[in-house]
């Protein structure tokens, strides 16, 4: 998820070749790329669509654990991994919601 | 290295130390029992080097289960113990060995949770305003 | 099934088995004297406890279990009291084929293992409420 964020921003765009050896292990190594190869960046909005799908999955991966550790067929441990990968995305989600709120009702009061 | 990595590392040791727990508890409750002979586990090490590629999610209600790990760990004969070795009835169950073993596991356990907590902690710190 | 709830369950029945073998051993130490009733009759005979495992299908654990009860087969000692209500003509008395030297070792074993599987039991929960500390982690 971060990685998206890495490759979206102006740096990321302007990097090109150089780094996607970099970009493309990281990926390789991130299970949360659907797919690789994406070293020089997305639109921001695919960016934010990627994050809040990936944010509901982890939800809903985390209640399904949740049913699942209730009627005891999964372990503690992992319901409770479940549970905070669903807290670590939907807090990174929610921070980038609110960044994008204020950038756009600042760009509403700009004056033209 | 982003910390998912660690997530991902401590959830496998977690997995292995409770399958570890549950041998040397049956070890322990079977400490009189005749022919029975004390077990292990593989070591962590030859866990981590037989499964480098981890399965990707492609499935919201898709979960790592147990089992996955139960297939890669293995329940293997344990070393006997020098001072007990096999004893008359067949049991080579040492119950020192086994509760220092114990001992093992819960420093490793709580290392690993105090481990996932800070990072998980430093991860939501990172992201309030 | 969870490893953890696995264990709770096999040390269990580790403590059920040597509570089990506890109560033969004390029995056996509080008839160590008790002879018969008519004369040349049989004392009360020393009992066995074997134990055996068991795979839990719930669980799939091997549990620890009380496979039999059995008796002491060996030789019943023999003293000499005439005044005694069990004496043969001879004034024998037949007297229980219990060791308290056997007995009292296998008390210390016991209770030792006792200890073990308590002690692990104690640990398991303290895992288990280890992992559901994470969740308090935050905030």
């Amino acid at each position: 998820m971060i990685n998206a964020i890495n490759a979206v921003s102006a740096l990321g765009m302007t990097r090109g070749i150089g780094d996607v050896s970099l970009d493309a292990a990281q990926q390789a190594l991130s299970p949360q790329q659907a797919t690789g190869g994406l070293a020089t960046g997305m639109t921001f909005g695919e960016v934010l669509g990627n994050m809040t799908t990936e944010a509901i999955t982890n939800l809903k991966g985390a209640e399904a654990a949740s049913f699942a550790g209730i009627k005891g067929e999964i372990s503690t441990r992992e319901v409770v991994d479940a549970v905070m990968q669903g807290e670590q995305s939907l807090q990174t989600a929610i921070a980038l919601r609110d960044k994008v709120v204020t950038a756009f009702l600042d760009i509403t009061r700009m004056q033209i | 290295m982003q910390p998912i990595q660690l997530f991902d590392l401590a959830s496998r040791q977690a997995s292995w130390l409770s399958v570890r727990q549950q041998v040397v508890s049956t070890n322990i409750a079977n400490a009189n029992t005749p022919k029975y002979m004390a077990k292990d586990v593989t070591p962590f090490n030859a866990v981590l080097d037989s499964t480098p590629v981890r399965m990707a999610r492609t499935n919201p209600g898709h979960m790592t289960d147990s089992s996955q790990l139960s297939d890669e760990v293995d329940v293997v004969k344990a070393k006997l113990d020098q001072e007990i070795g096999v004893q008359e009835s067949g049991n080579s169950v040492g119950i020192v060995e086994e509760m220092s073993k114990t001992g093992e596991i819960k420093r490793q356990y709580e290392l690993n949770a105090a481990l996932v907590k800070s990072f998980h902690r430093m991860m939501l710190m990172t992201l309030k305003k | 099934m969870d490893p953890l709830a696995a264990s709770m369950k096999i040390s269990g029945s580790g403590l059920e088995t040597q509570s089990t073998r506890l109560r033969i051993v004390s029995e056996n130490i509080a008839n160590a004297r008790s002879t018969g009733d008519t004369p040349g009759a049989d004392p009360y005979r020393r009992k066995t406890i074997t134990f055996g495992s068991e795979l839990d299908k719930a669980t799939g654990g091997t549990l620890a279990t009380v496979k039999k009860f059995g008796v002491d087969r060996s030789k019943y000692t023999e003293e000499y009291d005439p005044g005694n209500p069990a004496a043969d003509e001879k004034g024998i008395v037949k007297m229980p084929n219990v060791n308290m030297l056997v007995e009292m070792a296998d008390m210390r074993e016991a209770n030792r293992s006792y200890e073990a599987n308590l002690q692990t039991i104690k640990q398991t929960r303290e895992l288990i409420a280890a992992t559901l500390d994470l969740l308090k982690a935050s905030q």
